[in-house]
């Protein structure tokens, strides 16, 4: 790894719950990423705030192990001890980053004397770091509601960087949609006539395989590959993520394609063994599950519904999908909007909402393959009326809103 | 003309000034003041009153975005702001030690108004903290007969705001085309 490039490790003192996470954030953001926070083992930097109760104390503490990495101390009076990288408060950006520099500078300096009991970090990556901070209930008096005392949270540079699995939604419009999700040869999903055979079954497809490779990974919670004479796909139940090594093109082709009998005897779950689950991977081959699931069930679907559902009876959904983190594909948030309200046929959603079907189709797969779809099965159930769908009395103030907003994708 | 307006609301730190400046069509008029828990680093002042952005909407009308100031002694105000509020943005910090109890009190507070118009929910910092997950949320919002929309959200991205506020509209109306 290139020390000159990736954040400056670093670890903080003296802080409080909240100046803890403030700092944290700070670096993250206004220094833009400069300098990351660690736990003590892996920092290759100290910051001490010293004008808390206790950091002084701290900080004489510190300086009497002689730690060998450099040590920034923020604070309010002018600081006299030697080899210290001294911050005024209130706290500069630009002065901050000239102190995470200078301090970068001294860590990469060769060490000269004996490395004290905190060695020096590692070059090994940045792991998941679980730290418990105690959150200051005196600082928090004006917040509501008050806060409790302890919280975990994770300070991990790596998690933020899967831009896989953090980054916003991708929304398609109707005229990306065809080329994006793929077109079907022998039937029009949008004829009514037709709609008893638009059907496809998800079990014949990769989205089926990599079903069953989630249950057996969760189920075991352990960290399971599916391979598939392909790229394997890794699964981390723990962390809810799957790993694959392709580019979106690829994985598009092979989701949409029906997988023969002779591939599919080749397709198997095998536990991962120990020494391969810590590998480095490349950061961008991350994806959540959910998000992961409900691209290659759209892939599948192809403006089909699953096998699964039984065109003639209500569907449901059990509550809103994550819409930030999926594939937005045309009209979901109207038929979330919709069907989040009570049951109703996949026909009579298209027909209140003036949509092709094939946008409910995709839109109830996707929905379905992360068990967000349920169907109702009694015929007491079809004789509940759902809502009448009424217009909001503001319905061109809120259109208008609309445009506007979906003209800022950003 | 009326005075259309969009209220975000949560706790001290989830993002409601980033939300508003995210989708605001000018920078948005912040009343900030120093805060005696927040001087120290990022965050030198926070909001006491409101912030306020506005969107452009085609005719010349103006959507309006307020956000109410996270602390609890300012709580005379959110009456006030919420008038004539066509919905609720309710953000959310994941990393606070019990989001929940965050999400039931501002719930709890703004009751009336969201069971007369509606509540989209944004939780922020998750990842800095993954737990509790979006469905941990919807568990806990059906314990209290809620459905609403619940997304992970990053405040400064404009497009996490921008589909929280379009599923806040689609929750109004359905039927509404953009």
């Amino acid at each position: 790894m290139d020390k000159t490039k990736s954040p400056l490790k670093v670890a903080l003192y003296g802080m409080d719950g909240r100046s803890y996470k403030m700092m944290s954030m700070y670096l993250q953001g206004p220094c833009r990423g400069a300098a990351v926070v660690v736990n003590d083992i892996n920092a290759e930097c100290d910051i001490f705030d010293a004008d808390t109760i206790n950091g002084q104390q701290l900080l004489q503490e510190h300086l009497a192990n002689k730690v060998q990495r450099p040590l920034i101390v923020l604070s309010l009076h002018e600081q006299q001890q030697e080899h210290i990288i001294a911050v005024k408060k209130p706290v500069k950006t630009d002065e901050m980053l000239a102190a995470l520099a200078k301090a970068r500078e001294q860590a990469l300096k060769p060490q000269t004397k004996p490395i004290a009991n905190t060695a020096m970090a590692s070059d090994a990556s940045a792991q998941s770091k679980v730290i418990d901070r105690e959150v200051s209930t005196a600082a928090d008096n004006d917040e509501a509601p008050k806060e409790a005392q302890l919280k975990r949270y994770v300070i991990d540079s790596d998690e933020q960087k899967k831009s896989s699995k953090h980054q916003a939604a991708m929304q398609l419009n109707e005229k990306g949609f065809g080329s994006f999700i793929g077109t079907l040869t022998g039937i029009d999903v949008n004829d009514p006539k037709q709609f008893a055979r638009a059907y496809y079954n998800p079990k014949e497809f990769f989205q089926g395989y990599v079903d069953s490779a989630f249950k057996v990974s969760r189920s075991k919670g352990q960290v399971r590959q599916l391979n598939s004479g392909w790229n394997p796909l890794i699964i981390f139940p723990q962390t809810d993520e799957v790993w694959l090594d392709v580019d979106e093109s690829q994985l598009r082709a092979f989701a949409g394609l029906a997988i023969n009998k002779t591939l599919g005897e080749k397709m198997t779950v095998t536990p991962l063994p120990q020494d391969s689950v810590n590998s480095e991977r490349a950061l961008e081959g991350f994806y959540s599950m959910d998000a992961f699931m409900w691209k290659i069930a759209c892939w599948a679907s192809k403006g089909r519904y699953p096998v699964t559902i039984d065109i003639k009876q209500p569907v449901y959904i059990k509550h809103w999908p994550n819409f930030t983190r999926l594939l937005v594909t045309p009209h979901a948030l109207r038929i979330a909007a919709l069907l989040v309200q009570g049951p109703r046929t996949l026909d009579n959603v298209a027909e209140v909402l003036n949509i092709k079907p094939q946008y409910v189709f995709v839109f109830i797969s996707a929905a379905s393959a992360l068990g967000l779809a349920g169907q109702v099965k009694r015929e007491a159930d079809v004789l509940v009326q759902s809502p009448e769908v009424k217009s909001n009395k503001n319905k061109g103030l809120l259109s208008r809103i609309l445009s506007v907003l979906r003209g800022k994708k950003a | 003309m009326s005075q259309y307006k969009i209220i975000f609301t949560g706790p001290v730190g989830a993002g409601k000034t980033t939300a508003i400046n995210s989708i605001s069509d000018v920078p948005p008029i912040k009343t900030d003041a120093s805060a005696s828990d927040m001087t120290k680093f990022r965050k030198s002042s926070t909001t006491v009153a409101m912030d306020y952005g506005v969107m452009n909407l085609p005719g010349g009308e103006k959507l309006h975005l307020y956000g109410t100031p996270g602390q609890e002694r300012f709580d005379f105000m959110w009456d006030i702001l919420i008038t004539g509020g066509i919905g609720l943005i309710l953000l959310l910090d994941n990393t606070r030690a019990d989001p929940f109890q965050d999400m039931r009190f501002f719930l709890d507070t703004f009751d009336k108004f969201v069971s007369d118009t509606a509540v989209a929910i944004g939780v922020t910092q998750m990842d800095l903290s993954a737990k509790p997950t979006i469905e941990d949320y919807h568990v806990q919002l059906q314990g209290m007969g809620l459905k609403p929309p619940v997304f992970a959200v990053d405040a400064r991205v404009k497009s996490d705001v921008s589909l929280l506020v379009q599923a806040l509209l689609y929750t109004l109306d359905p039927g509404l085309e953009g």
